[in-house]
């Protein structure tokens, strides 16, 4: 059963996420790590119109039945949680971010906050891209070095603590693509104004 | 020197033999050096059989491969023993020169065996190691040593115990340059076991990175992010440590008078804005160090020196119930010169005011006696009186009397200045400490009440022990690369893999870095199971669990520990007896060593 102050915290989050268009009505999921359990967003339920009974507690290694409600993106969540110290995971769509992961390796940001906070942002792509052995292998290794990565063409996975944690690089994330497009749009050269950002590529 | 020197110096001070050992390449791999490699080292050399004050106990000193680096905080060392004071492992690390200038001597570790006959200190430069007779200096005082051996902050350092050691208190510290503390546990009285008065070091090497260009792009993004905070780059340089005291007590987590109330109705008076409004001469700071905490403090007496931190205040302020600030102060540098942990030492005191205004203990001792503060703590050092029951350390004095449920302590170390009713976590990484009731090993303040990473809700339960055993496994890591754990106020292991990698040429990861912070985590704890500690030892005292508090932010509130506790040995792959499941040591890499115990 989840604990009514930590149903408060998923309630609140995915509100946010929706309210800031970050995904659709029903794209996207999220969860957090319960001692050996993870408490995950059901399949189908609205991001931002969660109750308690949207949630499932399923095992860390696969071995019981709730994976018939969990989110299909299940298996990336237990590769995430296996093989790095996250606590709470966010996967959603920002759109800006999506845009740019087309035609990108990697997002780097020229914004003074994204720089502080994220230096890099890789961009990773997987055939099958949905629920897949695949790409949970893919993107659980790429956050083994980083917060938050992109999968190309569908959207981030955000690891912290919290879910208040990832939720901070999901936004961070989407506010760094979306002035890196509308500095693109403008069409004017970058003065660069950060020392050392040549080596953000190598972060 | 890339990270690593290579090599551990041994000596034996029952035969006098001083040999150089190579260090396991993997063994650094794996463990990093600090508190891992020491805790390592110690598991191979102390066995369950071995008494802690006997001269079969080692004293580790071990450095970790970002010390002498320059990057910021790599001035930090660590001790590793078997504790006097809780029979567990310890480790204990400190700041200030001395660490950075051992690496500099060419080693990265040093172990001390045996017992010499007579008093001893040590010299170690890069070209000899001595053995030095010591006995001019036996019943020195720190500063007294400290001075005759000659303390040259860059170029020798000095680090030593003081009466408190010499006289085998189990709470007495190993105290380097001075004011600085390797303090928790005891060390101070395995050192004085040896007959070991001092060691004293100057060294030249350098520890020189192995990718220079991303090594000064990861020093200038580390010290980008500590201006960014205010709490580096604000708060503890103007206030010190003890900017948080007023912060602890206003949510009603502050122990008051041996953890009967949860505020301080004095807290300003011994605050940080108090510190620096009255005492305060200037802030400094350990080498290679920007945030600048410590204070150097001078009373109207004339009295001066380092502190007081947020602890020592807390222990001979809150805790005993004392609001003299200068009095605080002045415990303070009495404790340093006398060699002894001030925490345990202020704690120690509060439990004897409690056992003797509740009729326990035959002294004419209560709550709120400054004027007694100065001789108790003198008398603990030379164990006399009274002070040969505190010399004890606060279970063994309450127990002696008839009251161990009065003592507040976690496998007989005493807990610091945050009460886990008020701190839910915060209870959990008591209970759950290797070295018994510490904060250090993986502090909640940071998300229960500072927000940092984020503000989490301190009296939820569930979930936390995710967060405790994250925040476990991270102050491991720190303490085994060894930074300071207020550089991780600022950045966190992102940063450190990224400075680690540019050091060592070795490519490390954050989460590469996790697991070593687990696996130190674990081994410890392997340790401890080995020496015959339990879950039954994983708990609080009586107080905690069944006395809720009566007023303020945390009233009727308890320590809620046991779904914690359950969720906390699901989480580290333990069984329901806290004893680490096979494949859990698997995945660590320390299967083998338990199939050899």
């Amino acid at each position: 059963m989840i604990d009514e102050r930590l149903y408060e915290e998923f309630r609140y989050i995915g509100r946010d996420i929706f309210v800031a268009g970050l995904t659709s009505s029903h794209g996207g999921n999220m969860s957090v790590r319960v001692g050996d359990k993870i408490i995950i967003k059901r399949r189908g339920a609205q991001f931002g119109r969660l109750k308690p009974t949207d949630f499932v507690i399923t095992s860390f290694q696969g071995k019981d039945s709730g994976i018939i409600r969990a989110s299909t993106e299940l298996i990336v969540h237990r590769a995430i949680y296996e093989k790095t110290s996250a606590l709470a995971i966010i996967h959603c769509h920002p759109r800006t971010a999506i845009t740019l992961s087309l035609s990108r390796d990697e997002i780097i940001p020229v914004d003074n906050e994204g720089s502080y906070l994220l230096h890099k942002i890789p961009v990773v792509s997987v055939e099958m891209a949905s629920g897949s052995i695949e790409m949970a292998n893919t993107v659980s290794e790429a956050l083994q070095g980083y917060k938050i990565i992109m999968q190309r063409g569908h959207g981030c996975f955000a690891i912290g603590q919290t879910l208040e944690e990832a939720y901070h690089w999901v936004s961070t994330l989407e506010e760094v693509s979306d002035i890196i497009l509308e500095h693109k749009l403008l069409g004017e050269p970058l003065i660069e104004y950060r020392k050392h950002s040549e080596a953000y590529k190598n972060w | 020197m890339q990270g690593w020197t290579g090599k551990i110096l041994d000596i034996d001070l029952s035969s006098g033999s001083i040999n150089t050992q190579p260090l396991d390449k993997e063994m650094a791999r794996l463990y990093l050096g600090g508190r891992g490699l020491g805790g390592r080292l110690l598991w191979d050399l102390v066995g369950p059989e071995v008494d802690p004050l006997a001269p079969e106990n080692v004293l580790i000193f071990t450095t970790g491969p970002i010390t002498a680096t320059g990057v910021q905080t790599s001035n930090r060392f660590n001790v590793s023993t078997k504790s006097p004071l809780t029979g567990t492992l310890l480790h204990s690390n400190s700041g200030g020169w001395w660490g950075m200038q051992f690496k500099r001597t060419g080693y990265d570790a040093l172990i001390v065996r045996g017992k010499a006959p007579e008093p001893v200190m040590i010299t170690i430069t890069p070209e000899e190691v001595t053995i030095e007779d010591a006995t001019h200096l036996w019943g020195k005082t720190v500063f007294e040593t400290t001075e005759a051996l000659g303390q040259d902050r860059n170029k020798r350092n000095v680090l030593c115990i003081g009466p408190a050691g010499e006289n085998l208190v189990r709470i007495a510290a190993i105290m380097n340059d001075r004011e600085r503390a390797l303090a928790r546990g005891g060390p101070g009285a395995v050192m004085g076991s040896k007959n070991l008065k001092a060691i004293v070091v100057e060294g030249d090497a350098k520890n020189q990175p192995a990718d220079k260009d991303q090594f000064k792009f990861m020093l200038y993004e580390t010290r980008k992010l500590l201006k960014a905070s205010p709490l580096t780059s604000q708060a503890f340089p103007e206030f010190g440590t003890a900017v948080v005291l007023n912060a602890v007590n206003e949510i009603g987590a502050l122990p008051t008078r041996n953890f009967q109330q949860t505020q301080f109705e004095h807290a300003y008076e011994i605050s940080g804005e108090s510190i620096t409004d009255k005492i305060l001469v200037t802030n400094q700071a350990c080498w290679a160090c920007p945030i600048t905490c410590t204070r150097l403090t001078k009373t109207s007496s004339g009295q001066e020196g380092e502190g007081p931190e947020f602890e020592s205040t807390w222990a001979f302020g809150a805790q005993s119930g004392i609001d003299d600030l200068e009095l605080i102060a002045e415990a303070n540098y009495l404790a340093n010169d006398l060699g002894l942990d001030t925490i345990s030492m202020g704690n120690t005191i509060g439990c004897a005011m409690e056992l003797a205004e509740k009729g326990f203990l035959p002294a004419d001792l209560r709550f709120g006696q400054a004027e007694k503060l100065h001789d108790l703590i003198h008398d603990t050092a030379y164990r006399r009186g009274l002070g040969d029951d505190l010399a004890e350390g606060s279970y063994r004095l309450a127990e002696k009397f008839g009251a161990p449920q009065l003592s507040m302590s976690v496998k007989k170390l005493e807990m610091p200045a945050y009460d886990p009713r008020g701190m839910q976590g915060q209870g959990l990484v008591y209970a759950t400490s290797n070295r018994g009731a510490c904060h250090e090993t993986g502090n909640m303040l940071g998300p229960e009440v500072l927000a940092l990473p984020r503000l989490i809700d301190r009296f939820a339960t569930q979930g936390k022990a995710g967060i405790v055993s994250v925040h476990q496994d991270s102050a491991a890591v720190v303490d085994s690369l060894v930074y300071c754990k207020f550089v991780n106020l600022a950045v966190a292991e992102e940063f450190f893999a990224r400075t680690l990698t540019a050091i060592t040429g070795i490519r490390f990861t954050a989460d590469d870095l996790m697991k070593v912070g687990e696996r130190v985590w674990t081994l410890e704890r392997l340790y401890n199971l080995r020496e015959g500690f339990t879950a039954e030892d994983d708990t609080l005292p009586d107080r905690m669990l069944n006395e809720p508090v009566a007023d303020g932010p945390s009233q009727g509130f308890t320590a809620n520990l046991a779904p914690m506790l359950e969720e906390y040995y699901q989480f580290r792959g333990w069984d329901e007896n806290g004893v680490p499941k096979p494949e859990k040591l698997q995945e660590l890499g320390l299967a083998d060593l338990v199939a050899v115990a």
